[in-house]
């Protein structure tokens, strides 16, 4: 079933490709590649590997490994619509309704047989430990490895070489289950590879905080952390310059209508991965614009290709949803002052304790600088944990209110 | 000219009729029922008839509350959030913080010296602590929901309601009816557990209260149990306007008459 979907959602953006090959089509570029991973990994004939979220994708892809962090699943399935079927399958299995439905629908698909038997696991104690939980299931259920690489909380230079040497023993762990060693002159090209996207996105984001933003609606929504799967790869490069062009083309040509930005929005967590009406009400409506989401932001530094497992050691470490909640208070002041946001919206997913466990603090430092945060509560998978008409009035009543306040910036 | 404010809750459907002058004409209160626009259509009747005024004399109208979309006559829709502090801003100016428990819906707003909103909370996706929530209750203890406001009187035990659910809770009062505690005592209970709930709701938007005047509205504002229990929750006195359920119906109105006269 979920096979089929991805070749559907192939044949079906190839067409809209050729049809219109000219257009503004990094989004559906970017899809395209969503899908061909999809197919590849529910395909069955590659190596795979089930992966926390902030696993070091270059180095596996360096290595041949199809790798993929587990919440990818989840969020398809609500995309489609389909992912009720499978977190109920997981309540009737006996976990409780209020664990994170992204780790729910995981379980309900490894329940019903639609997730694929990875060759082994690599799962990551950061950023929940949730997820850490479900991939010790999954490992039990398909009798498969699991390595865990434990991400210690500061960035120290003790705690780099700490987790640097975890990556060297991963690499090992790697190469004895596929027999294949990791060949130097890959690793070194995937970190230049990872090098370049993190310039080129970085210029994406620049344009994005162009006034009015050419990265409205859903256009850019959740792109950096599906990005990240591919890491390494000339993919990225080429999904970033998409976004790139397509910014630049929009800003030099004045495609972007002003009068739709009145107010622009940063979002914090993902947002909603169903059909939901929430661009449409905040754009038609009140001319309100999502031009940022926390997870769209990179803020690690280039790694050093002479020495790239401390890089990656650092990359990971310095990841504003690992250690304590300050680094992710100024990744969202800094993100709010860059991109000249009036209000912020929290999705505070259900189940997310990780996410939503600081909301007061988030809430408290924002509004210092002027930016009031609206905290929706909402789930961001189950579509039955989402009334539209109380997020319609929640959302309605934060316009209005944006509306009678001086604008920060 | 007159000015119309229409406020579709899920329990009732208000309407306020204001003149230019932005006084009050007369106000309406209905059961909203199964049927939203009949029950809009007699409300708007109803307020009418009492003002002795005709609809085509309504210069323009705003709704509110959950049905806003629903009202075809209507200027322009605004929430139930803006429209309760615009109505309780001309009604007790000064109010800072605001609670408004409706039908399905709590909201705490906290207001600026001007009366804007500069914070809301509203109720998670439970209904626990709202109107609803005491007609169930009502329900389970076979009294009249009007009776309810009253029936605390004289409760000593500081019974609590546990249940953070309004399924769960009317279980747990059926039960507590069967162990034969007096009436009194369980609705105080409940009164208690509407504040905690209530309370909570405010401290997330002011935290410290000391400063800032206090108003209610909505129809749980007229059962007195809950106001008196919410008052010792808080440990503030607690101002009710006169018809507190017209407060949204009333800010709509106002709202309607302003934007008017803006665009005039």
């Amino acid at each position: 079933m979920i096979l089929k979907h991805f070749e559907n959602m192939i044949s079906g953006i190839e067409a809209k490709l050729k049809k219109n090959p000219e257009g503004t089509n990094a989004r559906k570029k970017f899809a395209l590649e969503i899908a061909r991973l999809g197919k590849k990994i529910y395909s069955g004939g590659e190596r795979i590997a089930w992966c926390g979220v902030i696993a070091p994708f270059d180095l596996l892809n360096a290595m041949g490994v199809t790798s993929c962090f587990i919440e990818f699943v989840s969020s398809n399935l609500a995309s489609t619509g389909s992912v009720e079927k499978f977190l109920e399958s997981a309540e009737h299995s006996g976990y409780a309704i209020d664990i994170c439905s992204y780790h729910r629908a995981v379980l309900g698909a490894t329940i019903k047989n639609q997730m694929p038997m990875p060759d082994f696991m690599i799962a990551t104690t950061a950023p929940c430990t949730g997820g850490l939980a479900v991939m010790e299931v999954l490992a039990k259920k398909f009798n498969r490895e699991l390595f865990v690489l434990d991400i210690p909380q500061d960035e120290s230079d003790k705690n780099i070489r700490y987790l640097a040497t975890q990556i060297e023993n991963m690499i090992d762990f790697v190469a004895d289950r596929t027999g294949k060693p990791l060949d130097p002159s890959r690793l070194r090209k995937a970190v230049e590879n990872t090098n370049e996207t993190r310039k080129i996105l970085k210029e994406v984001f620049s344009l994005a905080q162009h006034i009015p933003s050419p990265a409205k609606g859903r256009i850019f929504s959740g792109v950096v952390p599906a990005l990240n799967l591919f890491l390494g790869t000339d993919t990225t490069i080429k999904i970033a310059k998409a976004f790139r062009d397509e910014f630049k083309n929009i800003i030099d040509d004045n495609k972007v209508d002003i009068s739709n930005e009145k107010f622009r929005l940063m979002w914090l967590q993902s947002r909603p991965q169903f059909k939901t009406t929430i661009e449409q009400i905040l754009e038609k409506q009140y001319k309100a614009a999502i031009v940022v989401e926390e997870l769209n932001d990179i803020t690690w530094e280039p790694i050093d290709p002479e020495n790239p497992y401390d890089g990656m050691a650092r990359r990971m470490i310095s990841s504003p949803l690992n250690g304590d909640i300050k680094k992710r208070i100024e990744q969202f002041k800094n993100l709010a002052q860059d991109y000249r946001i009036h209000g912020a919206i929290n999705s505070c997913h259900w189940g997310c304790r990780q996410g939503t466990g600081a909301r007061g603090l988030i809430t408290e430092s924002l509004k210092e600088i002027g930016v009031p945060v609206l905290n929706l509560e909402v789930d961001v998978i189950d579509p039955r944990n989402f009334a539209q008409g109380q997020i319609n009035t929640r959302l309605e009543a934060f316009m209005e209110m944006l509306g009678t306040r001086p604008s920060p910036w | 000219m007159y000015f119309m404010g229409i406020d579709i809750g899920s329990l009732s459907c208000d309407v306020a009729l204001i003149d230019d002058n932005m006084n009050i004409i007369a106000t309406s209160v209905i059961p909203t029922g199964a049927r939203n626009i009949e029950a809009i259509e007699n409300a708007k009747k109803l307020a009418l008839s009492e003002a002795g005024v005709m609809e085509s004399d309504i210069t323009a109208t705003v709704s509110t509350g959950y049905g806003r979309r629903r009202v075809n006559t209507r200027l322009e829709s605004v929430t139930e959030i803006t429209c309760h502090a615009r109505g309780m801003n001309s009604l007790l100016e000064g109010t800072r913080v605001l609670i408004d428990i409706g039908g399905q819906d709590s909201k705490a707003i906290f207001l600026g010296k001007n009366g804007q909103v500069l914070d809301f909370a509203m109720n998670d996706k439970c209904a626990a602590g709202t109107g609803r929530f005491l007609e169930a209750m009502a329900r389970a203890l076979q009294v009249d929901i009007e009776q309810l406001s009253k029936l605390d009187y004289g409760a000593k035990k500081n019974l609590t309601i546990s249940s953070m659910c309004t399924v769960f809770a009317e279980s747990e009062v059926v039960s507590l009816v069967a162990e034969g505690i007096e009436v009194n005592e369980i609705v105080s209970g409940l009164n208690r557990s509407i504040a905690t709930r209530t309370s909570s709701l405010i401290k997330r938007i002011c935290p410290d209260l000391k400063d800032f005047s206090i108003a209610m509205s909505g129809g749980v504002a007229n059962n007195s149990g809950v106001v008196r229990a919410l008052s010792k929750a808080l440990e503030r006195d607690i101002i009710i306007p006169p018809k507190p359920d017209t407060v949204g119906a009333l800010g709509a109105a106002i709202i309607a008459g302003e934007h008017w006269l803006a665009k005039k």
